[in-house]
């Protein structure tokens, strides 16, 4: 018995490489996005901004070698599931990467404005879980470990609390315009990092995927899911 | 519905085992796919669905094989009968080279009998139709089967065996010697078949396997390893050894 499509086999490795290379330039971006906000650190920010361009270049790259793969290999079973939760994490991760720069832009517009130090906290610890959420998720897919998959939907449940929070921390500025100004802004900034949780979950459900073979949900918006259930 | 069912069937050349307790189902209006490596039995089992096997010397089966219910290995039972009714197309397009493409079509028909050359029409008519092959040689029909096209001969070999209106196609390997284009032919023709016959096909191409058929058995040394349908073989089978075959990992 020997491996007989060593290229295929090596190219699919390599894609998964560059995936989780993207993951981590993509969850600094978000780490570095919330710490210029919460610092107020201008180059951090920037930095930030014109970091992405790689991020989009690797999103780009995968995407396209991703389709040549599919359209002349032929992929199945593992194969197959390996390379599909490859796009569809490829894809969250460039939304993440957008995020990050969202929310280093949200603050370079609001530089000047004054602000509350109680929001900037919430958001910086949004920020802390959320990155810690995206990092155990691709864990999970490069671990191919599914306890660790299931453990996403409770690590997003702070953040929902968090995003709900920071909206009436905004309220509490309705009395000065530009105070209000920057609320609403950080209030973005917060929904920013929240869709990030998101992204996180959406990845560790392709992670079970790939794992168990079978597409579950981990949560939806609109009706309540039990991950534990088979 | 089961319109074959292969049970404990083992199949030996002389002294060698080749097939070892296998149990398969082929359903009506279903194509069931037969994969694995050369030299697994994908081919003997195939051929041991009408008696074929047994033509080889020194060649013999144990288990049965129930086609609507009864062995076609009973005692009483004769092979011819059971060929009539299931059909087989084989790898290499086989028509009788100088004999007229009408004739090929309907050869089988006349070693039954005589019939009038009406009727033998209106069958020849059916079965190239149903072949995809009719448009094709309508006006050509006197011409000898030999002057087609290897696609065309395949169908013509399809057609052949339509003919004598089976109601189970056996098909090894339809389009191993085909062009890309041949191939993508027979095997469409192979989906539309399907509403009318119970097929059965072999093929050493997983992608064909993976195209054509809603079942796939997969054989390794003669045993059945998963047999399951064709969409969960292809994307999460249960076996370990199915995976590795079907992504490549080994050969």
């Amino acid at each position: 018995m020997t491996e007989v499509r060593t290229r295929f086999h090596e190219e699919l490795d390599s894609l998964e490489e560059m995936l989780l290379l993207t993951g981590q330039l993509a969850g600094e971006a978000v780490e570095n996005a919330v710490r210029a906000l919460h610092d107020r650190d201008l180059v951090l920010a920037g930095a930030v901004v014109d970091g992405d361009d790689a991020i989009d270049a690797n999103y780009l790259e995968l995407e396209r070698r991703a389709l040549d793969t599919l359209a002349l290999q032929t992929p199945v079973a593992s194969d197959l599931r390996r390379l599909s939760a490859m796009i569809h994490v490829n894809l969250h991760l460039e939304r993440i990467g957008d995020q990050a720069v969202n929310v280093a832009k949200l603050f370079l517009v609001t530089k000047d404005e004054p602000g509350s130090e109680g929001m900037r906290q919430q958001i910086a610890e949004m920020g802390g879980i959320v990155v810690d959420m995206v990092r155990t998720a691709l864990d999970a897919f490069a671990r191919r470990d599914l306890d660790l998959c299931l453990r996403l939907p409770t690590m997003d449940d702070p953040v929902d609390r968090l995003n709900r929070a920071t909206h009436l921390e905004a309220l509490k500025l309705a009395d000065d315009r530009r105070s209000l100004d920057w609320g609403m802004h950080m209030n973005m900034a917060a929904r920013a990092l929240e869709r990030v949780g998101d992204n996180a979950v959406d990845i560790a459900e392709q992670a079970g995927f790939l794992i168990t073979g079978e597409f579950r949900e981990f949560t939806d918006a609109s009706h309540p899911v039990d991950v534990d259930q088979p | 519905m089961r319109k074959v069912e292969v049970s404990g069937l083992s199949a030996w050349f002389g002294s060698k085992q080749v097939l070892f307790d296998v149990n398969m189902v082929a359903e009506p209006g279903k194509v069931t796919a037969m994969i694995g490596p050369s030299g697994c039995g994908k081919s003997t089992l195939i051929r041991c669905l009408n008696r074929m096997h047994e033509e080889i010397r020194g060649a013999r089966v144990e288990g049965k094989v129930l086609f609507d219910g009864t062995d076609i290995y009973g005692d009483d039972v004769d092979p011819v009968e059971v060929r009539h009714r299931i059909g087989m197309v084989f790898q290499r397009p086989n028509p009788f080279p100088t004999m007229s493409i009408f004739d090929n079509a309907v050869a089988g028909l006349k070693l039954n009998g005589r019939r009038p050359r009406e009727e033998l029409h209106d069958r020849a008519e059916q079965a190239l139709s149903a072949a995809g092959l009719w448009e094709e040689v309508k006006d050509r029909l006197d011409e000898p089967g030999g002057r087609l096209s290897g696609g065309q001969q395949q169908r013509l070999c399809i057609a052949r065996a339509l003919a004598v209106e089976p109601e189970v196609l056996l098909m090894d390997e339809p389009a191993s010697a085909l062009d890309p284009a041949s191939t993508l032919r027979i095997e469409e023709l192979v989906a539309d078949l399907k509403d009318r016959y119970t097929v059965v096909i072999v093929t050493h191409n997983m992608q064909q396997a993976a195209r054509v058929s809603d079942w796939t058995l997969f054989l390794l040394y003669g045993e059945v390893i998963e047999f399951g349908p064709t969409t969960k073989m292809f994307t999460n089978p249960d076996e370990q050894r199915t995976e590795d075959y079907v992504t490549g990992r080994f050969g």
